[in-house]
């Protein structure tokens, strides 16, 4: 079909737009990139644009040169696997369960957790009870959660909408039980959402930082990202004690104000690069008609 | 193999409706028994209560002589092939077949043998390594009913098994399923919409309405003597033919005088049940065949009416005439006359086929 002069307008103006928005949601965090490989201070006087200038590995030296950041990593993939692990095996069964109409209850169970979403207990209640569960400054703080009313929903609404009830009847009859019915029709079913959750669940656990900030005072225990806020927060404070009172010293505390900076962008970088590259590895789940050939109509 | 017998079987669903009322039916050893009504008549409801996927309100169920109103599906022996397949996606075409078979505890060797032996019957035998998405809709259907025959069950239901096909790959699946009855011997459940199947793959076919059966006899049977004036009008394409009009009694004996006008002798075969309606409103009905054929006889029961619709179908040609109180007719002829839209014809009626029925209770009357 020969596109109209109208069609021309549209598609360029989308294409334009488009290319607009990539750039700005991109551009950001190819910065990030260049500028922790740039000299500090070709950063700091903005003259890093496109591409890294007088490269060096100053700021990711600086980084590492701190040994708790690998208590840090350690900690969080344990966190992040366990808790992940966790998060799933407590959500799926329950968006199961509460798929189905013909469990007693439903009702009830589905207000309980609705409440959940509207209401919580508030930091210092949650604090007390936390607590006296002795849950302070143990890993089990960073693992242990509830079941997010939302996801449940979306979660009970995939298992709902994509496969059919019809699956489950010809299960019943093949001889399956309710268990059965969840392990080998549901589950493999299942394979996208449950994709989707894991990164969901996973990437909450990497970037988590607030409980372990609030519950976690034991720095054996931190998380990377408690490490890496630590370590920003101490090059500052070096530097603010520094008495510029030597010759040649001003320059040396400008310098270490750059790579302060510089610093920044490393521990931005460090922190999420282990997500970006898991990513693909989780994409292939996001496979599309997992219900393709079963059923019709 | 199995009977199957259904004794006061009632479905009344939380809000009241009444979906099955009093289903009341023997089904045979062996029988291929056809349910057929239009929606929401309740034919896959009582399919699915045979099943057990759906509790009864009343009534009992028994299949092979015990009584199962509260045996789970899976302990029913029954076999059930889904409208919409209901494959297993994950699963290849053998496993989907082998996955009744394993959860029962069965050998392997014994899976093996049942499978291959199914896939052979059903010519799946190459592509057992498949899966579903790999197949066309009648394979896809084929699996479906391999999955039932491995189990080798006493009763296989189906419903509404072919109408996601195209018509060609029904009529193919029609013959297949009739085969395989033969073969099997198993008593079979059919449920469908479709008329042409009812009569065709039925041993006998249940016309359902509103929930109750309106009629179970021989496919023939069905057509040649409907029980009511709904399934007259239900089965046969196109549907039976309807006049209103009063039964009177003239010189050469009775005869049917319809709203319309115009004066149809009754047979003296009919004139035997119509004695007590004389004078009485009654409700004739005739096939399309009886209507536009012009026999060597020529008997003087004509009606007038207008051409509204010609469809030729080929080989014979369905004329729609509106007569002058506007009620609609459908006659079946034959190619070879030409039919003008518009124009005022006057069709000859066999009364020989005709029926009669109750003007109220629509109830068909005289005896078999």
């Amino acid at each position: 079909m020969k596109k109209s002069s109208s069609d021309i307008i549209f598609d360029s103006v989308n294409t334009f737009l488009m290319l607009l928005v990539i750039i700005v949601m991109v551009y950001p965090l190819y910065f990030v990139v260049i500028a922790a490989v740039s000299e500090p201070y070709e950063v700091a006087t903005g003259s890093v644009m496109l591409w890294p200038k007088g490269l060096t590995m100053e700021a990711y030296a600086n980084v590492f040169k701190n040994e708790e950041i690998w208590t840090g990593y350690y900690n969080t993939i344990i966190y992040t696997a366990v808790g992940t692990l966790y998060n799933l095996l407590t959500l799926i069964p329950a968006a199961y369960v509460m798929s189905k109409i013909y469990l007693p209850g439903r009702k009830v169970l589905t207000w309980f957790f609705f409440i959940t979403m509207y209401f919580g207990g508030g930091m210092i209640p949650t604090y007390l009870l936390m607590k006296s569960l002795g849950l302070i400054d143990s890993r089990w703080i960073m693992i242990l959660g509830g079941v997010s009313c939302y996801n449940l929903i979306v979660v009970r609404q995939y298992f709902q909408s994509t496969i059919s009830d019809s699956l489950y009847e010809a299960a019943h009859i093949d001889g399956a039980s309710e268990f059965q019915s969840f392990f080998r029709i549901a589950l493999p079913l299942a394979k996208p959402i449950i994709a989707v959750m894991a990164l969901f669940h996973a990437v909450g656990h990497w970037n988590s930082y607030y409980n372990a900030l609030l519950y976690i005072r034991n720095r054996d225990l931190y998380p990377l990202q408690l490490v890496l806020r630590d370590i920003l927060i101490l090059s500052k404070t070096m530097l603010a004690s520094i008495e510029v009172d030597e010759e040649g010293m001003l320059e040396w505390a400008a310098r270490q104000a750059y790579l302060a900076e510089a610093m920044k962008y490393a521990t931005i970088f460090i922190a999420s690069a282990p997500m970006l590259i898991a990513y693909p590895f989780v994409q292939k789940y996001f496979v599309k008609g997992v219900m393709i050939g079963s059923i019709k109509g | 193999m199995a009977d199957v017998v259904l004794e006061d079987v009632c479905k009344r669903y939380e809000n009241g409706a009444l979906a099955v009322d009093r289903f009341s039916l023997a089904i045979g050893d062996g029988e291929f028994l056809v349910l057929i009504g239009p929606s929401g008549c309740g034919k896959s409801t009582t399919l699915r209560m045979i099943a057990g996927l759906e509790e009864i309100s009343s009534g009992t169920i028994g299949i092979g002589g015990r009584c199962v109103n509260t045996v789970p599906p899976k302990d029913r022996d029954i076999a059930m092939v889904f409208q919409n397949y209901a494959l297993y996606p994950h699963m290849t075409v053998f496993d989907n077949m082998a996955f009744g078979l394993k959860l029962r505890g069965i050998p392997k060797r014994e899976i093996d043998a049942r499978v291959n032996e199914a896939g052979e019957i059903l010519g799946l035998g190459e592509l057992l390594r498949r899966l579903p998405k790999q197949l066309s809709g009648g394979q896809r259907q084929r699996v479906a009913v391999g999955r039932a025959i491995v189990r080798k069950p006493k009763v296989f239901l189906f419903d509404e098994p072919l109408s996601n096909l195209d018509a060609k790959m029904r009529v193919e699946m029609r013959g297949e399923l009739r085969r395989l009855h033969r073969r099997l011997g198993a008593t079979m459940i059919y449920v469908t919409h479709d008329q042409v199947e009812a009569m065709t793959m039925g041993d006998r076919i249940v016309v359902m309405d509103r929930g109750a059966i309106q009629q179970a006899a021989r496919p023939s049977e069905v057509y040649r003597r409907p029980a009511n004036r709904f399934v007259a009008g239900f089965i046969g394409t196109p549907p039976m033919n309807f006049l209103r009009g009063t039964v009177a009694r003239q010189e050469q004996g009775l005869a049917f005088l319809p709203a319309a006008g115009a004066s149809l002798p009754v047979t003296t075969a009919s004139a035997r049940f119509l004695e007590p309606y004389v004078g009485q409103e009654a409700l004739l009905g005739f096939r399309p065949e009886a209507l536009g054929t012009e026999t060597a006889a020529g008997p003087e029961s004509r009606l007038l009416g207008t051409v509204d619709v010609v469809e030729p179908m080929g080989h014979e040609t369905f004329v729609q005439v509106v007569t002058a109180d506007g009620t609609r007719l459908t006659a079946r002829v034959g190619p070879e006359r030409m039919w003008r839209p518009g124009t005022t014809v006057s069709l000859p009626v066999e009364m020989g086929q005709a029926l009669f029925f109750d003007a109220r209770s629509e109830r068909v009357l005289g005896d078999a």
